[in-house]
């Protein structure tokens, strides 16, 4: 299963990247919207993580421009800090879930397994 | 306006006073005045009768000389024989000792036979006609009174008699008799007695007294019957003889300090006691002063009335006693006057001071102070409204404090915020991958144990730093609220069920009682619930297995000033209780006395974050050794603050 992994901490993008590729995914790793978006260009994963906070573009343009582009991919929201504004904006553009920063690689997991099948019922 | 209430006072105790004062003083001096009036009537009254008894006895005292001159033998036959040498000598006696201004003898044929004074043998001839013998030898007997002899009458007597008969008049415009320019006839008090020898009548004996200028009876009267009383210089009592209506005989002086002869009464009088022939009493104006007078007629043998007597009092000397009760009296008044307005001066200190000091402990709240100087408690309404004033400085104290401790307390939650907001994005990457690397190396199978053990820590760490920074964050974090009606003990046990199970373990009974007929509250529930959980954790982590922790609901006022309705919840634990000293900190962001890495000290400053967003509020008692008590109000109305920090 291919995951592009967006965030522009590479300590964030390296332990995301050993988490999951130790859950047997293949992850792509981006380290700024702009990168995200010349890949998504090409490939077209089945996960994407993103980060909200980013210099440039933030997450929620991605996102907004996923939406347009690549709809119906599902979306992990993470964030070191977030109020309940930035959630919900999240979840208006699509995120299936919100993961607060910092989380532990069982978290991680469990937080894919539980959007991956959710989306499985409802496709 | 700082003296009205005072003057105002003042001069109503002043204005009842004066009041009371000239209302006694009008009431009493219009008693003493008819009072004195009547009694001086009365008194004038027995004056008259007084002077006019003695009027009578000489009437009396006349006739009785005659009548014992007539019984004498040697007097009878020196009539008999005419022998007028020895009754001349005989009359000249008679009439000094009886003090008469004319005495005769006349034959019983109408001739005059002798008579005292120069003409004492008249020549036979033509003579005046002698009133009184006329009468005498008419009816046989004798008379006596008063008898008006007319000049002719008094030429033929004496001539001196004449001229003191003679009073010219005073000039008097009232005068209803202008023509009559003086008087010449005379008044006189006389009697005549027959003079017999056996049944023959001889003749008769006559004689009197010429009242006209006579100054002995007026003067007599006035040193007997007012004892020569005299006032401010002048007698206090007057008599007068009247010739009809002009004055003959009398002691009232002209304003030129004369007598007053030849002076007339007032028409009034003259009508009353002359014409109508009454008894006269009253107030009246004679020649220069007020008297208080007395008349009554004087009538002839004849029955006709010829003149009047009179008594009078000078009214000075009552309108001088008057005048010393006037002055009594509005001394009096004025004493009166004066205790009022110093009575009223003293209440309105005792009523103005307490007030004015309010006056000046309103200032001073207005100037900042909240202890104002509001001086010895008083009795009554002004105690009242000190107590009023007192409560309400205190409570707006209280407000201050309260609205103070949530700016300070709000200011902290902002900057700890903000702070928190910047230091949490930075530390939760690296957080992230310490946390991923750390359990990715557990993970694996080949490392040594005491690694693993060490790897152990770091993870345990990580997590303690992971929920600091969460702690920072919900601190910070002030998300909206969403309100809604909530039935209060609901929300309560709810809470209350999630933490029995480690209230359980611990050996610690959480009792609930909750209140009857709250009223609905609206509320965001799961942070109310947060805060309750907060707060029941806290009162657990106090107390030792074995005690307990109540929890009641009331309906309950604020207490904060401003009385709003609303609920309270009491947690009461019986734990270690927090030191006086510590009870400000409590809500201080990072304050916590457990040992480290048991809490972040947010809690509490959280929970009010919460409740003071819903217009409430928590106060705290505690005993050291006894445990606390953790009162949370919330407003039963909705007046919440929306203050979330977005970012």
């Amino acid at each position: 299963m291919k995951v592009l992994v967006v965030d522009d901490e590479a300590i964030v993008l390296r332990s995301c990247r050993m988490v999951l590729e130790a859950e047997g995914c293949e992850v792509i790793a981006a380290a700024s919207v702009d990168e995200a978006m010349a890949i998504l260009e090409q490939q077209i994963p089945e996960l994407l993580l993103i980060d909200v906070k980013m210099p440039v573009h933030n997450g929620m343009y991605l996102m907004r421009r996923l939406k347009e582009k690549r709809p119906g991919i599902p979306i992990i929201v993470m964030s070191g800090y977030a109020t309940s504004e930035t959630i919900k904006e999240a979840e208006d553009l699509g995120a299936a879930i919100f993961l607060p920063k910092p989380f532990t690689p069982d978290e991680l997991a469990d937080t894919i397994k539980a959007v991956l099948a959710n989306t499985r019922r409802e496709a | 306006m700082k003296y009205s209430t005072r003057s105002k006072l003042i001069a109503s105790f002043l204005g009842v006073s004066f009041l009371v004062g000239i209302v006694s003083l009008v009431a009493g001096m219009r008693l003493v005045n008819e009072h004195l009036l009547g009694e001086a009537l009365n008194r004038v009254r027995q004056n008259l009768n007084a002077a006019n008894e003695m009027y009578v006895t000489r009437v009396k005292h006349v006739k009785t000389c005659l009548s014992i001159t007539t019984l004498g033998l040697a007097f009878i036959s020196s009539v008999r024989e005419k022998n007028t040498t020895d009754l001349a000598l005989r009359l000249e006696r008679m009439a000094r000792l009886a003090e008469l201004d004319f005495a005769g003898l006349v034959s019983e044929d109408g001739r005059v036979l002798c008579r005292i004074g120069p003409n004492a043998l008249p020549s036979s001839g033509t003579h005046a006609e002698n009133p009184l013998a006329k009468m005498v030898l008419e009816q046989r007997t004798s008379v006596s009174g008063t008898v008006i002899l007319p000049v002719e009458f008094l030429i033929e007597e004496n001539h001196e008699l004449a001229e003191r008969a003679r009073i010219p008049l005073a000039a008097d415009p009232d005068s209803s008799s202008g023509a009559r320019d003086e008087i010449s006839a005379g008044l006189s008090i006389a009697a005549a007695v027959p003079v017999f020898d056996g049944p023959l009548m001889l003749g008769v004996l006559y004689g009197g007294i010429l009242l006209n200028r006579s100054e002995t009876f007026v003067d007599t009267v006035r040193e007997t019957v007012f004892q020569g009383e005299v006032f401010n210089g002048r007698s206090i009592g007057t008599a007068t003889i009247f010739l009809n209506d002009v004055r003959i005989a009398t002691n009232v002086l002209t304003p030129e300090g004369k007598r007053a002869l030849g002076t007339r009464v007032s028409r009034e009088v003259k009508e009353h006691v002359l014409d109508k022939g009454k008894l006269w009493a009253d107030l009246a104006f004679v020649s220069r002063d007020w008297y208080i007078t007395a008349y009554q007629p004087i009538e002839a043998i004849s029955g006709a009335r010829v003149g009047m007597i009179y008594v009078g009092v000078l009214e000075e000397k009552y309108a001088d006693i008057r005048r010393q009760i006037l002055t009594v009296y509005s001394l009096i008044t004025a004493a009166i006057m004066l205790v009022g307005a110093g009575l009223g001066y003293l209440i309105a200190r005792r009523i103005t001071s307490p007030i004015q000091r309010l006056i000046r402990a309103s200032q001073q709240v207005r100037e900042g102070s909240l202890t104002p100087d509001l001086g010895q408690p008083e009795r009554g309404e002004i105690g009242v409204l000190q107590t009023a004033f007192k409560e309400m400085v205190e409570a707006m104290g209280r407000r201050r404090a309260a609205s103070e401790a949530r700016i300070i307390h709000s200011e902290k939650q902002a900057s700890v915020g903000r702070l928190a907001a910047g230091v949490a994005h930075e530390i939760n990457n690296p957080l992230t991958g310490v946390l991923t690397y750390t359990h990715m190396l557990l993970r694996r199978k080949d490392i040594a144990a005491d690694v693993r053990s060490d790897l152990q820590v770091i993870v345990e760490a990580t997590e303690r730093v992971r929920r600091i920074v969460k702690g920072l964050l919900d601190f910070s974090r002030q998300t909206k609220l969403d309100p809604e009606p909530t039935d209060i003990n609901r929300l309560v046990a709810a809470a209350i069920s999630l933490i029995e199970n480690q209230a359980l373990v611990k050996g610690v009974a959480i009792k609930f009682n909750p209140g009857e007929n709250l009223p609905e509250v609206t509320l965001d529930r799961s942070q109310i619930q947060s805060v309750l959980i907060n707060v029941v954790i806290n009162a657990l982590d106090a107390t030792e297995p074995g005690g307990n922790i109540r929890i009641f609901t009331a309906a309950s006022l604020s207490g904060n000033g401003v009385a709003l309705k609303g609920i309270e919840i009491t947690v009461a634990d019986t734990g270690c209780g927090v030191p006086p000293e510590n009870l400000n900190k409590l809500f201080d962001p990072f304050f916590t006395t457990k040992t480290v890495g048991q809490g972040t000290g947010l809690g509490l400053s959280v929970s009010l974050g919460i409740v003071q967003r819903h217009g409430g509020h928590i106060r705290v008692q505690s005993e050291v050794g006894k445990g606390s008590r953790f009162f949370i109000w919330l407003p039963a109305e909705r007046k919440m603050e929306h203050e979330g920090t977005g970012g």
